[in-house]
């Protein structure tokens, strides 16, 4: 079976020709099969928009060792892991496309992924001290083998001179509702 | 099929207060976690305070707390109004799952909802019948009276055994009484299979003879146990939970059986276990090896062999060896397997070849020392005090490749090693499906026109039966059938040439025309051919059923089975079915009555419950008290289950002081039981084994009866052939028609995979990403041997001799995955992903004894066709090894 590829091709760092990356990450599926009756909504109201923040600077990275941050809130579940991993990575940035960042709690029933558990060689995170789920830090966090529903949430980066951005999570954070939705 | 797009939403609706909240099982594996569904109108939603959602949590959530992941979440029609449905497992489940553990595929379970513009969008809605080639929409009456007329042309002038039924074994009670109701009991058709056997023969019948109950334990006795020896399968890929809940999380050293490296054999290794690297058909020769060590070193039980097996007095004394007249009573009176008593069995092993410790090593390529390391793990060697608790636990991988041999001779190694009666020494399948059979009548052997030398009547082989074009009206229900059973592609040609290749096709939608165009076509010697199913499945639907019926399914209707452990739930409807889309068990009651039928006039699932409880009495899956006690409340039957929630209660269900009791564990000689009340059975296998003494049977496995066959299938290394082995991955279930309209799995495993070892794929010079073609133009098929006389009869051998074997061919296209974790040798794949299945290349000759395919057994050679878009997109696959830990 050869199925047609949904969405154009992704080649390591998933630019898309026609929109900024941003753009593609976030608005590439919203057509698809999100909502199942025609007219009838997620009702989202207003959301802010996920905050830009500075997280690493690309010279001072190297190969496999992990630098450690809390994005988009300052809150335990958000603490996220950036890693360099020396070969091409989807979403990666950088002139070797190879650096991720991706949310630290697995998403099978949010047990800590310490940073060491990220690692650059082969480019997996895991297996998960609680159930050995493990994920693919090459291909946006997939599940390699186990049990998450969602792949590992990725932070989405941007490069700003050398300064490392995080501009946004592609999908839910364990225990949150709306990744936009600040912590009270 | 169009695979669906994956989004990675960022935010999930929250059911708010008041939200409907009902438990269930999972739709999938034979674990069954226990789940919740909250349904709530669309246009209104909870919010993150705790005040303010159904959950009473504060979002974010901790570690404790419950989250719903976007694909938990979807938009459903309820009474017709759109409904937000959450489903998520049930965080305040207290068995099987507790706390909330789930699979990939139960953890993603809202997806599996109908939704009228979302990837599920294609399911069967109204009845259909083929005109001129082309599927058109009629109504339920002409669908069902057609099918009716039709049937009743064939019964009469060409008897039972050309009206033959292909169903699943599992969809609820409700529905598997309906059908063998009608099958068994009103039609009494011997043309009969379920989704995974080409007949109704037992499953393992090794274990079977031996007086063990395949679904003997508790889920417990897997985290009580000291060693589990695990054959055949990993749990980890297959029944996720059992393993990340109970095996994972005992103390129990693991003994795997296994040809590939997968996750819980890595765990295993990890934590002191074994990996016994098996080459594929070769089990039998292991177990007798390790038998053969422990009787020699003399490690044997000798107090549970004194006490619970079987003497020669306990053999011979009244049926002693099974119920009367029966395969079981046949097979145990044999000489060459018959059973026998431990002095007797001692001898005959240790003097018979094939069970000598070099032969095994050289034929399951395991080596000496590891064998007789691993018989000292499940004995304790004779040393220790106290005995290990040894658990013995198996698959398809064991009972699919030397069906009864393997079975056999697994059932004498757990008994020597004293396991099989008491906690954490149970033995026990792990379980495919779930268990949700409940005949209504028994198989009606004596109409089979198959039978065993010594003229004994055999359960009819379905498939073969088809091939010689004895069937004229066949009714497939919730199976892909063709793609299910080896050589499929085979199959689906014969199937092909009776069907849609035929002369006789309906001209239009109108009930005379259907008719006499079928009619035409059965007298002409083809078939016609009913679907009932959820999708459209290619080709069997697609392609080549003349009449399609679109079934109602998992959280569409009420329907109750039990898991692996015999536990029952309750699965209640929580929204709408799509279109006119009925449950199974309403479609057959339809057409019986319109056969003329009595008795079929049920007026909801709970009435079919009710009355499928009277026949379940006496078995392992008797829940007829908890109808009878439900019935003294002034209950229905499913409301007495419906508020066990998760929990349920484990089968036989008895009645005991005043109260409902589950059965924790069959052949449980410490079970204390009190007063049977009501219509309550104590039934001798309660506390003992399941023979006519109560002691446990050791019998032969024979090497003989395998041995032509698989020195005739053995891959040829030097003209390029490979072993093909088949299984079960995490991310899907059976054919993958949930998955792949999952997008997230979708995504994941947009098409079949092979696992190719690093020295088979160099000659080919094969990447992991690259795209190949397997290929078998060796594909054995089995096309007589109906009536067997003489006991070589049995043999491969007198089959290809005789001319009852055919060679048919296969094909099909899948991703190299280039991973060591397989061994060299053996290609594994992924067993039933349509339109091309592994099944395709395994070949279509069943175990002589008992009538199952030997499925994991196939054979092809691999040639490299180009390079996948996936090598380079990384929004699909993964091309990590799966096997990773610490």
């Amino acid at each position: 079976m050869t199925p047609k590829l949904p969405l154009a091709d992704c080649t390591g760092d998933c630019s898309h020709p026609e929109v900024a990356r941003r753009d593609f990450l976030f608005a590439a599926g919203a057509s698809l099969f999100v909502v199942s009756i025609p007219g009838v909504g997620i009702a989202q109201g207003k959301r802010a928009d996920y905050p830009k923040k500075k997280v690493a600077l690309l010279s001072k990275l190297k190969k496999g060792e992990p630098v450690e941050f809390r994005y988009p809130w300052d809150h335990a579940n958000c603490g996220t892991v950036l890693l360099k991993l020396g070969r091409v990575a989807g979403g990666g940035i950088g002139p070797d496309k190879d650096v991720v960042a991706f949310n630290g709690l697995c998403p099978h029933m949010g047990w800590a992924l310490p940073a060491k558990a990220f690692r650059a060689d082969p480019g997996i995170a895991g297996p998960c001290a609680g159930h050995l789920t493990t994920f693919d830090l090459t291909r946006h966090g997939t599940v390699v083998s186990g049990h998450a529903t969602q792949g590992l949430p990725q932070v989405v980066l941007e490069l700003d001179g050398d300064d490392i951005l995080a501009v946004g999570v592609l999908g839910l954070l364990y225990g949150f509702h709306d990744n936009r939705a600040e912590p009270k | 099929m169009e695979l669906p797009l994956y989004e990675r939403r960022d935010r999930v609706p929250l059911p708010p207060k008041g939200a409907t909240v009902r438990t269930t099982g999972c739709a999938y594996c034979a674990v069954g976690c226990g789940y919740k569904v909250f349904t709530w109108p669309v246009g209104t939603e909870g919010g993150p305070a705790a005040k303010d959602n159904a959950f009473g949590d504060n979002f974010p959530t901790g570690f404790e707390g419950v989250w719903v992941g976007p694909n938990q979440h979807t938009v459903v029609s309820v009474g017709g109004k759109p409904h937000h449905c959450v489903v998520i497992p049930d965080p305040d489940a207290t068995a099987v799952n507790p706390g909330g553990n789930h699979s990939i595929r139960g953890g993603t379970l809202a997806l599996k909802c109908f939704t009228a513009t979302g990837p599920t969008k294609d399911r069967l809605q109204f009845p259909q019948v083929r005109v001129r080639g082309k599927l058109v929409r009629v109504g339920w009456d002409t669908a069902i009276e057609a099918m009716a007329a039709v049937s009743k042309h064939v019964l009469a002038k060409y008897g039972e055994a050309a009206w033959g039924m292909k169903t699943y074994s599992y969809e609820f009670f409700e529905n598997t009484y309906a059908i063998t109701k009608l099958a068994f009991e009103s039609i009494k058709t011997p043309a009969f299979a379920v989704h995974d056997k080409p007949s109704m023969s037992n499953d393992t019948a090794g274990i079977d003879d031996a007086g063990i109950i395949t679904f003997s334990a508790a889920y417990e006795d897997f985290k009580a146990a000291d060693v589990l020896f695990v054959s055949g399968t990993d749990p980890y890929e297959s029944k996720t939970v059992v393993f990340t809940e109970w095996m994972m999380r005992s103390k129990a050293k693991m003994i795997f059986v296994v040809p590939r490296r997968t996750m819980g054999v890595a765990h295993a290794e990890s934590k002191g276990g074994l990996f016994l690297q098996i080459v594929p058909g070769t089990d039998a020769l292991l177990h007798m090896a390790l038998a053969r060590v422990i009787l020699e070193r003399g490690w044997e039980d000798a107090t549970f062999v004194r006490e619970w097996v079987a003497g020669a007095w306990e053999i011979d004394s009244g049926f002693g060896r099974g119920s009367r007249n029966t395969p079981w009573q046949w097979r145990t009176t044999w000489g060459d397997i018959g059973a026998v008593d431990f002095a007797a069995y001692k001898k005959w092993l240790l003097a018979y070849e094939p069970a000598a410790l070099e032969f095994a090593a050289k034929e399951t390529g395991i080596p000496k020392e590891q064998i007789v390391v691993a018989a000292r793990v499940l004995s304790g060697g004779g040393g220790a005090a106290e005995r290990p608790k040894a658990t013995f636990l198996f698959e398809k991988g064991n009972y699919w490749s030397n069906n009864y041999a393997n079975t056999a001779s697994m059932a004498s190694l757990a008994l020597l090693c004293g396991s099989g009666n008491r906690p954490g020494r149970a033995v026990s399948r792990l379980g495919g499906h779930q268990r949700g059979w409940m005949g209504a009548a028994p198989y009606p052997r004596e109409k089979s026109p198959e039978r065993l030398p010594g003229r004994r009547k055999l359960e009819l082989d379905l498939d073969r039966w088809v091939e010689k074009g004895e069937v004229r009206f066949l009714w497939v229900i919730g199976t892909t059938w063709t793609g299910a059973m080896t050589a499929s592609q085979e199959l689906a040609r014969t199937v092909r040439k009776l069907t849609v290749a035929s002369d006789h096709q309906p001209t239009s939608d109108k009930k005379d025309d259907i008719v006499a165009a079928l009619v035409r076509r059965a007298d002409a010697g083809g078939m016609v051919l009913v679907d009932s199913d959820l999708y459209p499945v290619n080709p069997l639907n697609t392609e080549l059923a003349d009449i399609v019926l679109p079934a109602a399914g998992w959280g569409e209707h009420d329907g109750a089975r039990c898991n692996g452990e015999r536990r029952l739930r309750l699965y209640p409807k929580f929204y709408d079915a799509p279109g006119e889309a009925q449950p199974d068990w309403w479609a057959v009651a339809r057409f019986a009555r319109a056969m003329g039928f009595a008795g079929y006039d049920w007026s909801d699932g709970n009435a079919v419950f009710e009355e499928a409880a009277r026949f379940s009495r006496g078995d392992v899956l008797d829940y007829y008290p908890l109808v009878w006690r439900a019935r003294r409340d002034g209950k229905t039957g499913h409301d007495a289950l419906r508020a066990l929630g998760t929990t349920g209660i484990q089968c036989p269900v008895r009645h005991e002081d005043g109260k409902l009791v589950g059965t924790k564990r069959l052949h449980d000689s410490t079970l204390k039981l009190a007063d049977p009340e009501g219509p309550t059975t104590h039934a001798k296998w309660l506390t003992a084994f399941n023979t006519h003494s109560g002691k446990a049977l050791l019998v032969k496995s024979p090497w003989e009866l395998f041995a032509d066959f698989y020195a005739r299938i053995k891959p040829d290394p030097a003209k390029g052939e490979l072993w093909l082995t088949t299984g079960r991955i995490n991310e899907f279930w059976q054919s993958g028609f949930d998955d792949l309209r999952k997008p997230y799995l979708a995504a994941r495993w947009p098409t079949n995979f092979v696992e190719v070892h690093p020295d088979d794929a160099k000659p080919h010079r094969i990447e992991s990403g690259d795209t190949v073609r397997l290929t078998n133009d060796d594909v054995l098929i089995q096309t007589g041997g109906f009536n067997r006389v003489e006991a070589d009869e049995l043999r491969f051998s007198w089959l290809e001799k005789n001319g009852h074997i055919r060679i048919g061919k296969g094909a099909v296209e899948a991703v190299a995955l280039v991973t060591p974790a397989v061994v060299r040798g053996v290609l594994f794949g992924y067993f039933l992903l349509p339109p091309n299945p592994f099944n395709a290349l395994a070949h279509r000759v069943p175990d002589p004894i008992t009538g199952n395919y030997r499925y994991k057994l196939g054979k092809a050679k691999l040639a490299r066709t180009g390079e996948s878009p996936y090598k380079a997109d990384r929004r699909f696959l993964s091309f990590h090894r799966r096997d990773v830990v610490g």
